[in-house]
């Protein structure tokens, strides 16, 4: 018999007495079966519940108190959202949702639990083995992460003249926190691995890039912090800093199991029009994890991002091929330090692409773009296709001419995406774009273009109560352009302001609809 | 006077301001249907008065069989490059003939059905004012149909003076899908979609 692992978390209450009964009645629980007995399901987060599938576990049981019963009031109820969630993502990555389920006993509902393990071990016995392989922590080699002075040789950091020109332009700094890149890369310099700078600040680094733009050595902060993390990483691993208990490292990571198939696509709306021949492709990116993960909280609707790219194409007469099997860029994994993984990810993705005979890959999400245009060549993936973002399609076809917009009934600003930036090719284009919609219905925040403001948080990692303070200082600046619509152009720009805008103490002050910018070009685009 | 009975004959005139490239374009109309498509073309200008900047004319007429006559009294095709040639020509538009015109500068009657291009804005916007001309050709090409793509690209770089084929080949690209785009619009909107799928 294959090996199977089954794991069980048992509610310390009612599911644990249950089990004790159990067991004293000499019921002898199936091999495959270990037990973790927790305080409260409620406590068991996505995070926790993912971790374990990522680390080879066949299926998963929750097994907590009936409603009503639970001992602290709210933790089934909470175990129940966490549970739907988690079961969703697992569908997205083409294992059986059923492999993960929460029950709920009563301590004296022995013949329930006998029954319901027996039912569950035959059940994950019929899906059989897991298609995600467990991620052994494999660190990076040494010689390949490069020493603090080959790195800091690599971006011209001994070139750094002191002037704090990058910390009086960082936007953390400016919100108030004890944080400093020029402190970060003297501490580099010293070599001292226990620094606060090192062991903290660096992960609260929002590699936005301002600092780059500043700095009069042209040293590129954040690449160069990019490379610091994977170094830190390869000695110690840094996951304490990760956002969200880690979940969306976890779920990166979990990808790339070759034998995985994930299912990312079959939702789409019918009148989509996809076609598997074409040599153009669409990449979609993360974003159902996104809307499957925040559903509860935030609302965050940004899979429409991609319906609506993918809706336009199609008005202009293009009907792109999808990657079936399409993995995560890996974007959040370089940038947050696992360059392994990050890899691993690229390969698999461009030997998909490549096997299609791909000549041209549009995607909606800057991370992706500029993780497919620029990262996966850096890092020696070899990549044999043109890259081309949803905006420079876009603005390329309605420069055509023919095509015209009914002006939108709100008056817009716009959130600019740091990647983006990033790109002189792209940074004009979301302002274009906008100017074509409506010229008169749009206003600049403050800090707009090159100085724009972060959405808090970069790479799920480092989000902490000046992310928050961020948020709530962009969202004001907002406001006080006096629009009514926010137009982003990256989803995580979304689900961060979205998150903010969520704080009770502020009530309705920083209120206000954000959508994407091909949604609103979805929404008002038509022919002349 | 024209003998409408020749078969697959266009009778086109372009018209507009002296200095605008009217006479150029019409000469590169017609060179590219005898040279590049292989079929019959006439040109006659205007002179006198027009060419010291009023209304200029050209008379092209493309057509399969020999050309008796090259003038033209009712054209098929009109191209308007300004409101007083528009005005002086309109009525001579054959019923079912297209009208093409620079959208800023020509405001045609409401109930009258065009073919509109910024010509003028794009070649501003390209770098050269000078090649409106260019680009209305591109339209032309696009709309009416009256010479080949090929045909055009070719005439064009031969009667554009020399380092600047590269710009004005951009021009006439510009026109040209424009002018599909243009099509494509109309084809959508007759099919009932007008803006993308909600």
């Amino acid at each position: 018999m294959e090996n199977y692992k089954i794991i069980l978390f048992l509610c310390n209450w009612g599911a644990h007495t249950a089990y004790q009964a159990l067991q004293d009645q000499g019921y002898r629980v199936p091999p495959e079966i270990s037990t973790v007995r927790i305080p409260c399901t409620g406590r068991i987060s996505k995070a926790l519940l993912f971790k374990a599938f990522e680390m080879g576990a066949d299926g998963v049981a929750l097994v907590g108190c009936k409603p009503g019963t639970c001992r602290y009031g709210v933790g089934t109820n909470s175990a129940i959202n966490f549970t739907d969630d988690t079961r969703e993502i697992l569908a997205f990555l083409g294992l059986d949702k059923d492999r993960l389920q929460l029950v709920t006993f009563l301590p004296d509902e022995v013949d329930g639990l006998r029954n319901f393990l027996e039912m569950f071990c035959d059940e994950i016995r019929s899906f059989g083995k897991s298609s995600l392989m467990p991620t052994h922590k494999d660190l990076i080699k040494d010689d390949q992460a490069g020493t603090f002075a080959e790195i800091l040789a690599a971006h011209n950091a001994y070139g750094c003249q002191d002037c704090g020109k990058c910390t009086s332009s960082c936007p953390l700094a400016l919100t108030g926190k004890q944080f400093s890149p020029r402190a970060i890369a003297g501490a580099v310099i010293a070599g001292d691995m226990n620094s606060k700078e090192i062991v903290e600040d660096i992960w609260s680094c929002l590699t936005c890039g301002i600092c780059y733009a500043r700095c009069p050595s042209g040293v590129n902060f954040p690449d160069f912090i990019c490379d610091i993390r994977a170094l830190v990483k390869s000695k110690d691993d840094g996951d304490s800093h990760q956002a969200h208990g880690g979940f969306f490292q976890s779920l990166m990571r979990s990808m790339t199991s070759p034998e995985m198939k994930t299912d990312r696509w079959s939702r789409l709306p019918k009148d989509v029009k996809l076609d598997d021949k074409s040599k153009i492709l669409f990449f979609g990116g993360c974003a159902p994890y996104f809307d499957t993960f925040f559903r509860n909280h935030l609302g965050v609707r940004t899979t429409d991002v991609l319906v609506d790219s993918l809706r336009l194409m199609n008005f202009f007469d293009v009907a792109p091929a999808v990657l079936k099997n399409e993995r995560c860029c890996g974007h959040d994994l370089l940038w947050s330090g696992d360059r392994e993984n990050f890899l691993k990810l690229a390969r698999l993705n461009i030997a998909m692409i490549a096997e299609m005979g791909i000549e041209e890959v549009v995607t909606a999400c800057p991370e992706c773009y500029r993780t497919l245009a620029m990262d996966y060549q850096r890092f020696g993936v070899d990549v044999g296709f043109k890259v081309t973002h949803i905006y420079e399609f876009l603005e390329q076809e309605i420069d055509k001419g023919a095509v015209t917009f009914n002006p939108p009934e709100k008056a817009m600003t716009f959130q600019d995406s740091c990647r983006m930036n990033s790109f002189d090719a792209l940074k004009d284009l979301p302002r274009k774009l906008i100017n074509r919609i409506s010229p008169n219905q749009f206003e600049e925040m403050k800090d707009h273009k090159d100085v724009s403001m972060c959405c808090g948080s970069s790479a799920w990692t480092g989000c902490d109560a000046y992310s928050k303070a961020m948020q709530v200082n962009r969202l004001r600046q907002a406001r006080e352009t006096g629009s009514n619509l926010m137009v982003t152009s990256c989803p995580k720009c979304q689900i961060h302001l979205q998150c903010a805008m969520e704080d009770p103490f502020q009530g309705n002050d920083l209120k206000m609809e954000v959508m994407d910018l091909t949604s609103v070009i979805r929404q008002t685009i038509c022919w002349e | 006077m024209t003998n409408t009975n020749e078969k697959n004959r266009q009778e086109i005139i372009v018209t507009g301001f002296g200095g605008q490239g009217i006479i150029l374009a019409g000469r590169i109309l017609g060179q590219a249907a005898a040279l590049g498509d292989s079929k019959e073309s006439t040109l006659v200008q205007s002179y006198g008065p027009e060419s010291r900047g009023g209304a200029c004319a050209a008379q092209v007429i493309i057509s399969e069989d020999i050309i008796q006559y090259p003038y033209i009294k009712t054209p098929d095709l009109l191209v308007c490059m300004s409101q007083s040639a528009y005005d002086k020509y309109i009525d001579e538009l054959k019923p079912d003939g297209i009208l093409l015109t620079d959208q800023d500068l020509v405001k045609p009657a409401e109930d009258r059905d065009c073919f509109s291009i910024p010509a003028t804005r794009m070649a501003e916007e390209l770098g050269r004012k000078m090649m409106a001309n260019i680009i209305m050709i591109g339209f032309t090409t696009a709309v009416a149909g009256v010479i080949s793509v090929d045909a055009a690209k070719e005439a064009v770089t031969s009667s554009v003076p020399r380092g600047t084929e590269k710009m004005n080949l951009q021009a006439f690209t510009k026109g040209y899908e424009y002018g599909l785009s243009k099509l494509k619009g109309r084809a959508k909107k007759a099919s009932g979609q007008t803006g993308v799928m909600a």
